[in-house]
């Protein structure tokens, strides 16, 4: 016989039962300096420092590895393991002094041959940014705390590659075991607890009980949590189950702040267009620079940054950081948007009927931008067709050159060398069709080999050059924002999309 | 019956090899640049070439299919593209976890169900019209709808439930329990739905049988008959409903899971299937085709379990 009366009574103290036992209203315990909680948009794709990726990654990596060099909030670096630098006078030979009471998690103690060898194996790995030490010839140890480096030619950014995956330094034992992509061996503030980690979802780390810094231990314990999907991050930061979180988009800002978190923006990328074929190689109209200028002057910019970011973040016209010393805020009333004078030079080029553009869409990336692309061109006589492309080989379709002109975000590099070999160089990546201007190979040579005022002069006539060519058409800066809890303190990383992990601490 | 058992998964062995070689063909023909996905925006031409050449990806497809065809029947499924976690690990952590959810979700929905489908052919008028307007509400609000009302009053508001993540059993049986509940809950109201409704018209059915008369006529008490013997005869058709609905939750939790952020099966289908990541989509595939295999010779022996009409020599 089934009783249901008993059936209704039990299902009922279950769930109250359950309902009690829940800790939902525990919380992760930042303030107790005991357990940090991170939310991050990307799982570790490998915890090999050798294939190490960066930006929303690093945590996963400055929990278990240190770098030789630092980077300050502001970018200044500063010495790590690394303790002294000096190049030589022709800027080829970098020679660093090492700390000598640092070991790895496995007990192997970290010297100068270790360093090479992370080095070396860093310039022929399949890291992203295995780019980074294209200029690295040599990594030689001359005893156990001297380092020399021997460059094929100089490199600006050398050392703030190095605080960065470059600079990361893994357990040279460890180099061939068969799980060196999954189980870190390194000499950072924490290890990865293995048996708590579920890859891709929750990654663990406990406090190293023999780091040589311990002062940059603010907690006992980490956990990193991925959240790929917008509600699920945004419920975990109303629930209160994350300190610090980056955010996935700016139009759940208000909830967040709402839920008593503090968000912390910061201006990473730029959004636009890259008008790339400027030497008219596709389209001959794009190889006019007044048709790129009038491209650029079709966009109304505050309308852009409102309808694509929800109004969080700052027009601009350039694609350098206002953290580089090249960047010139005259440079952003270059183009205000002015479809009367684009006509002008759209006919003055030979188009005073406009002219057809294929450009390449992907409904993953915002449908709606693509819409307004579309409509403010058209409304100047460009008309655009798009042909939409597998959001997955979206990339690769602007870094081969198979369009024209592209819509992208790029992220804004720290130093004006880094921007220039990641976008403008005839060899950058994003500059897909290989443009190979004299102006402005020259004025990267110069950034390249001058002493810092050449550097700094060549960077801001370079930013002037490409700005007043067309080179790109940028829209905005977009905040990216980190939100932090009421008992966690968060200071954010320049040209990082996540604060650096010593600089989140809890609220003194 | 065990000739019929041998038989079946033989079959299945056949159609997870069919399924596996169409998938892994189609995945190879919208493959892309797969270097490029993997390293993004900053891989340089020649990174993402030397990425490309390690993964093998310069052999022709045929070769790298025997390639993983060999390694697949070694019990090797390869490492994921993108998390560099060997398949099978990847997969066999977050099996555990999607089961749990999917035949909590079974159980639950095929109780409740019963109960209210019995319910509702017994009691008939208002308490069957009821019934069918939740069933009707039931299949028409979308599953990612309910989780996500479920999160927003359960955890946001009335903080029963935490609103993500997942506890392992190990860890605390009530934090199991506790990260569970809701994604159950999401998952069973769909399937309440579809089941309530033939377990409802089965019973209407059976009650008019003439056994159904006989055994009154007996004297036997109306719950007897109903759940001793009219349920015996309706649940046929009900079971195979459950086991629809079973396979369909294995798919729901697709859904679920990534909004309750809870690592199983269903979440890496989402990221693996979006990056094109094909040794874990392929690991994936065999799996949730294994066990689409194994659930549906499972019901043909409760069914014939239940009745022996329905029995296979």
């Amino acid at each position: 016989m089934f009783h249901w009366k008993k059936a209704v009574v039990i299902a009922t103290a279950a769930v109250l039962a359950l309902a009690g036992c829940t800790p939902a209203d525990s919380g992760p315990e930042g303030s107790s300096g005991g357990t940090l909680t991170l939310g991050l948009l990307l799982p570790a794709s490998t915890f090999s420092a050798q294939g190490a990726s960066w930006a929303n990654e690093s945590p996963y990596m400055q929990a278990v590895y240190d770098g030789l060099l630092r980077a300050e909030p502001d970018g200044t670096i500063v010495p790590h393991l690394a303790t002294e630098w000096s190049y030589s006078d022709d800027l080829t030979v970098l020679d660093l002094t090492l700390r000598d009471d640092v070991t790895f998690s496995d007990g192997t103690p970290f010297n100068a041959d270790a360093a090479a060898q992370n080095l070396i194996r860093f310039r022929d790995g399949t890291s992203p940014n295995a780019s980074f030490l294209v200029n690295l010839a040599d990594a030689k140890a001359i005893d156990d705390t001297h380092l020399e480096l021997t460059l094929s030619s100089p490199d600006p950014a050398l050392l703030t590659y190095l605080t960065q995956n470059a600079g990361l330094q893994e357990s040279p034992e460890a180099f061939d075991n068969p799980d060196v992509e999954t189980v870190p061996v390194g000499s950072g503030p924490y290890t990865l607890n293995v048996d708590e980690t579920v890859v891709g979802n929750s990654y663990v780390f406990d406090k190293n009980p023999d780091y040589w810094k311990s002062e940059d231990q603010h907690y006992d314990k980490l956990v990193m949590n991925v959240y790929t999907d917008s509600t699920s991050l945004l419920s975990a930061i109303q629930g209160g189950q994350v300190n610090v979180s980056t955010t996935s988009d700016n139009t759940t800002a208000d909830q967040i702040e709402a839920a008593g978190y503090t968000l912390s923006p910061i201006e990473n990328n730029w959004w636009g267009l890259i008008i790339g074929d400027r030497d008219g190689t596709l389209n001959p109209a794009i190889g006019d620079p007044r048709v790129r200028q009038a491209i650029n002057y079709a966009f109304d910019r505050d309308a852009m940054l409102q309808a694509a970011a929800d109004g969080r973040g700052t027009v601009t016209q350039q694609v350098f950081p206002t953290s580089s010393p090249s960047f010139d805020s005259a440079l952003d009333d270059t183009y205000s948007y002015d479809a009367v004078k684009a006509k002008k030079l759209l006919a003055e080029a030979g188009y005073p009927d406009g002219f057809d553009l294929i450009m390449p869409s992907a409904a993953a990336l915002g449908a709606s931008n693509f819409t307004l692309i579309q409509q403010q061109l058209g409304d100047v006589g460009i008309r655009v067709t798009y042909e939409e492309v597998q959001v997955n080989d979206y990339i690769n379709t602007i870094v081969t050159g198979k369009y024209a002109v592209t819509f992208m975000a790029l992220q804004l590099d720290p130093t004006d060398w880094q921007l220039s070999q990641f976008e403008l160089d005839k060899t950058a990546t994003f500059n897909g069709f290989h443009n190979d201007d004299p102006t402005v190979q020259g004025h990267i040579a110069t950034i390249q080999t001058g002493t810092a005022e050449e550097a700094e002069k060549a960077g801001k006539a370079l930013n002037a050059y490409i700005v007043e060519q067309g080179w790109f058409a940028p829209w905005f800066r977009p905040e990216l924002n980190t939100a932090s809890d009421a008992t966690t303190d968060v200071i954010v990383q320049v040209g990082n999309s996540y604060p650096y992990l010593w600089n989140i601490k809890p609220k003194a | 019956m065990i000739r019929f058992t041998i038989r079946r998964l033989v079959s299945g062995v056949i159609l997870l090899f069919v399924i596996s070689s169409v998938a892994f063909l189609l995945l190879n023909l919208g493959a892309g640049n797969v270097g490029r996905r993997i390293l993004g925006p900053q891989g340089t031409a020649d990174t993402v070439a030397l990425k490309n050449e390690q993964l093998g990806l310069n052999e022709p497809v045929l070769t790298r299919y025997f390639e993983w065809l060999r390694g697949a029947v070694t019990g090797d499924f390869g490492a994921s593209w993108f998390t560099n976690q060997p398949v099978d690990q990847a997969i066999s952590s977050r099996l555990a976890v999607t089961l749990a959810i999917v035949i909590g979700a079974t159980l639950v929905s095929g109780f409740l169900a019963t109960v209210l489908g019995v319910w509702a052919a017994r009691r008939r008028g208002w308490a069957d019209k009821l019934v069918q307007v939740i069933a009707v509400l039931g299949f028409a609000i979308p599953g990612f709808l309910i989780a996500i009302f479920l999160v927003n009053v359960f955890a946001l508001n009335l903080h029963w439930f935490k609103p993500t993540g997942y506890v392992q059993m190990g860890t605390s049986f009530t934090g199991w329990l506790s990260s569970v509940t809701l994604p159950i809950a999401a998952l069973s109201i769909g399937a309440i739905a579809a089941i309530v409704q033939q377990v409802r018209g089965s019973v209407i059915d059976a009650l008019r049988q003439d056994w159904v008369r006989t055994l009154r006529s007996r004297g036997l008490s109306e719950n007897r008959i109903v759940f001793k013997h009219v349920l015996r005869n309706a649940g046929g058709p009900a079971l195979s409903v459950l086991a629809v609905q079973f396979i369909g939750l294995l798919g729901g939790a697709v859904i679920v899971e990534q909004i309750f952020a809870i690592p199983g099966l269903g979440q890496i289908s989402v990221s693996a299937t979006a990056q094109g990541d094909l040794p874990l989509v392929m690991g994936l595939v065999l799996v949730m085709g294994a066990i689409v295999v194994i659930v549906n010779l499972l019901i043909d022996l409760i069914q014939g379990f239940l009745n022996p009409k329905a029995r296979v020599s």
